[in-house]
């Protein structure tokens, strides 16, 4: 925007061509008053969240949950959560439960843990260091070095089960728009267009991690590899009150749990839910939960 | 009726390049008699309606995926060919679980020795594609599979492992570095690793790494094993559709010949009885080695004692959406709208699961999504038009225009119609390379 293009003395006709160009990117006067006027008023900063401040001294779990859930200790509605959720209580480990979104956790996946000991060190602990955590706290044992079969049926959950719960709630556009919707897009945001962006990306990264491993999403497999699965962990669990023939609850349970819990949930608010229908086939599991819910 | 099992070719003197393929071709040589099954070296998912390999045709009908395969042979044979027929309950429950297990972790720890680990990729697994894939699909299918394999394994960390992702990775932190303007970028010196260096460099950081993977996978099936024949049964009892699995993951780890054989090492050093129980089941389910030719060229006494028949070459047509989908798959708004209207064909196959009142749901919703994206271009070619008309209107160029549309016309004629003068017809794949 120099003042020469629009020096009126500017004298050869041979620049005429140039000029005119240099108009084109020239502020046209009128709109050039409208932003001079910018910033219009400059707002003081928000001040911190109230419910981030407060000063509670225990150890504080973020999760997936609602302010009344967090109240009352209720289970989380994430898996994820909820298995780490229930194994630090299965062990006898005190927190308090802090609602949150990955957007908050330093890995960008929930849950985490500020742990409350020692006092000025806030580094917080990933998921995947909480059994290691946990171990320090209370000397509980690492279940895993037990019976090899622990590693090879968490395989089960962690994919066979994952993946038709990833089907169930986020690509079966009914429970979505009921469930999902509800516990993951619409407390973030009011704001319409976010909402749709967000669940957009949701049902966006449930299919691609689906895709992943095959070419297209079965979803008749899907159910009849969760159907196994449960038929396995059926077996495997039998007559015991908990896996493994353990006396207490532990990280497997914790596992399981999590998944039996939020398909036999009534408050999830399923529109249709064929996981359940496979997993009642299974008396002892759905008893397992039962047994584990008491300690919410 | 002979079944056909149509599979990815051989490779590393084994049967097939897949793990999937090779436990399919397993169960079948151990559960299903000699002359009722056929195998087709195809190398080309697109021979079946799913666009899955390993596919099995019978007739009309098509089943791709083990475990599908497995359920169909169970059901067509009346529980004849069922190798899990005699298993008891927690048999049952550790074939569930190993299965998925063996499934998950080897998956992985294949991916990563075969596609992520750059030399073994282009020393090894690019040029096997190579010689069983015929044009243009060897051009098409092996980046796709290479880079299906790198985002299958990039949560576990190693991308290390892929000189590739490293030399990505220090041009950006040069070119950082440069914009920043910490350093002048005359001072900035390149230091060329050579491969060795890079080689010595990666496998000492990433040896604890895949240490820990490597003795997650082995040590359960070491411990499984123990002194039986098979994984969870004995000799009497016969193999499970497990051992098929497993043979078909274990022998992609310990056959092949790879420039970087860290897999292979860990598993020798890890698991012995292992090692040899895969050697033993490859020779009972594969017999001696297979070579490509075998699958291509097949002679009554070639020495395989797997039934092969040469796969059909392609026909023209084929050929022609080989390379069409390709060129759309890899256009920017083109590819969305195929994306979309894969769904939708998913949703409204009668096979795909899905009741019929949710599946016109799904559809609809495909198409809303559709239409959604008709407007979008809409709007985006409207407010170009309305630019251009603006500038013309001003005079801001002159008319030289129209003769640059008439070759960008011209341009995209070309793309989508690959052969024009060829004649459509069984012409083979020589024919056209030698017509180009």
């Amino acid at each position: 925007m120099t003042p020469d293009g629009r020096d009126t003395s500017a004298p050869a006709l041979g620049n005429v061509s140039i000029s005119r160009a240099r108009d084109y990117f020239t502020v046209p006067a009128p709109i050039k008053r409208i932003f001079d006027q910018f910033p219009l008023v400059t707002y003081a900063p928000n001040d911190l969240p109230q419910r981030g401040a407060s000063n509670r001294t225990g150890n504080r779990l973020f999760v997936f949950t609602d302010a009344a859930g967090a109240k009352s200790h209720s289970p989380s509605f994430n898996p994820q959560c909820l298995k780490w959720q229930a194994y630090l209580r299965f062990v006898g480990i005190d927190f308090d439960i802090v609602p949150s979104n990955n957007h908050a956790s330093p890995t960008g996946a929930l849950p985490f843990l500020l742990p409350a000991l020692p006092v000025n060190n806030n580094a917080p602990i990933p998921s995947s260091k909480l059994q290691k955590w946990a171990i320090e706290q209370v000397h509980c044992e690492e279940e895993q070095q037990l019976n090899l079969r622990f590693e090879v049926y968490a395989s089960l959950l962690d994919h066979r089960i994952r993946n038709a719960w990833l089907y169930t709630l986020y690509l079966d556009n009914e429970n979505f728009s009921t469930v999902a919707r509800r516990l993951y897009v619409n407390p973030s945001t009011s704001n319409l267009l976010v909402r749709a962006t967000l669940a957009a990306q949701l049902q966006q990264a449930a299919r691609d991690e689906l895709l992943k491993t095959s070419q297209y999403i079965d979803v008749s497999a899907l159910e009849a590899e969760a159907d196994d699965a449960f038929e396995a962990l059926s077996t495997l669990l039998s007559n015991n009150e908990h896996f493994f023939e353990r006396s207490s609850p532990g990280l497997f349970d914790a596992s399981v749990f999590a998944y039996t819990h939020l398909i036999l949930d009534k408050g999830m608010g399923w529109k249709r839910n064929r996981l359940a229908e496979l997993l009642q086939k299974h008396e002892n599991l759905v008893q397992h939960r039962e047994r584990l819910l008491k300690y919410f | 009726m002979v079944l056909e099992l149509h599979v990815w070719g051989p490779a590393f003197s084994l049967p097939s390049i897949e793990a999937q393929c090779l436990a399919t071709i397993a169960y079948f040589s151990l559960a299903v008699p000699k002359d009722a099954w056929v195998l087709v070296a195809s190398s080309d998912p697109s021979v079946s309606p799913t666009c899955e390999l390993p596919a099995l045709r019978n007739g009309s009908t098509w089943v791709s995926r083990f475990r599908n395969i497995v359920d169909y042979l169970r059901q067509y044979s009346n529980g004849e060919w069922d190798l899990d027929g005699g298993l008891s309950g927690l048999q049952k429950a550790d074939k569930i679980g190993f299965s998925s297990f063996v499934e998950s972790r080897a998956h992985a720890l294949v991916d990563l020795s075969l596609y992520v680990t750059s030399q073994n990729y282009y020393n090894q697994t690019s040029p096997a594609y190579g010689s069983i894939l015929q044009w243009p699909s060897q051009w098409i299918l092996p980046p796709k599979i290479h880079a299906a394999a790198k985002a299958r394994t990039d949560h576990l960390g190693l991308s290390s492992l892929d000189l590739q992702a490293i030399e990505e990775q220090r041009q950006r932190e040069h070119s950082a570095a440069v914009a920043a303007g910490q350093i002048p970028p005359n001072f900035i010196s390149r230091p060329r690793d050579t491969v060795t260096s890079l080689l010595g460099k990666t496998s000492q950081q990433n040896q604890f790494r895949l240490d820990a993977l490597t003795g997650e996978l082995f040590e359960p099936l070491e411990e499984i094993l123990g002194d039986k024949v098979y994984l969870l049964t004995g000799e009497n009892e016969g193999p499970s559709s497990l051992d098929c699995l497993a043979v078909g993951y274990l022998s992609l780890a310990l056959v092949p010949e790879l420039s970087f054989s860290w897999l292979r090492d860990a598993m020798k050093s890890k698991a012995s009885r292992l090692t040899v129980y895969t050697e033993r089941m490859r020779q009972q389910c594969f017999g001696l080695n297979a070579e490509v030719s075998h699958a291509y060229t097949p002679t009554p006494n070639s020495g395989s004692s797997l039934p092969w028949r040469a796969p059909e070459r392609a026909r023209l047509t084929t050929l022609g959406n080989t390379l069409f989908s390709a060129l759309a798959d890899n256009t920017p708004i083109l590819k969305d709208i195929r994306a979309q209207d894969r769904l939708r064909v998913a949703a409204e196959s009668p096979d795909s699961g899905l009741s019929g009142p949710d599946s016109q749901k799904l559809s609809a919703f495909a198409k809303g999504q559709k239409k959604d994206l008709l407007v979008n271009i809409a709007y985006a070619v409207g407010g170009i038009a309305a630019l251009v008309g603006y500038m013309a209107y001003e005079g801001f160029f002159s008319v030289e225009v129209s003769d640059e549309y008439e070759e960008e016309d011209e341009l995209e004629d070309d793309e989508f119609e690959p052969m024009p003068d060829i004649e459509p017809g069984s012409l083979q794949v020589e024919s056209i390379l030698a017509g180009l």
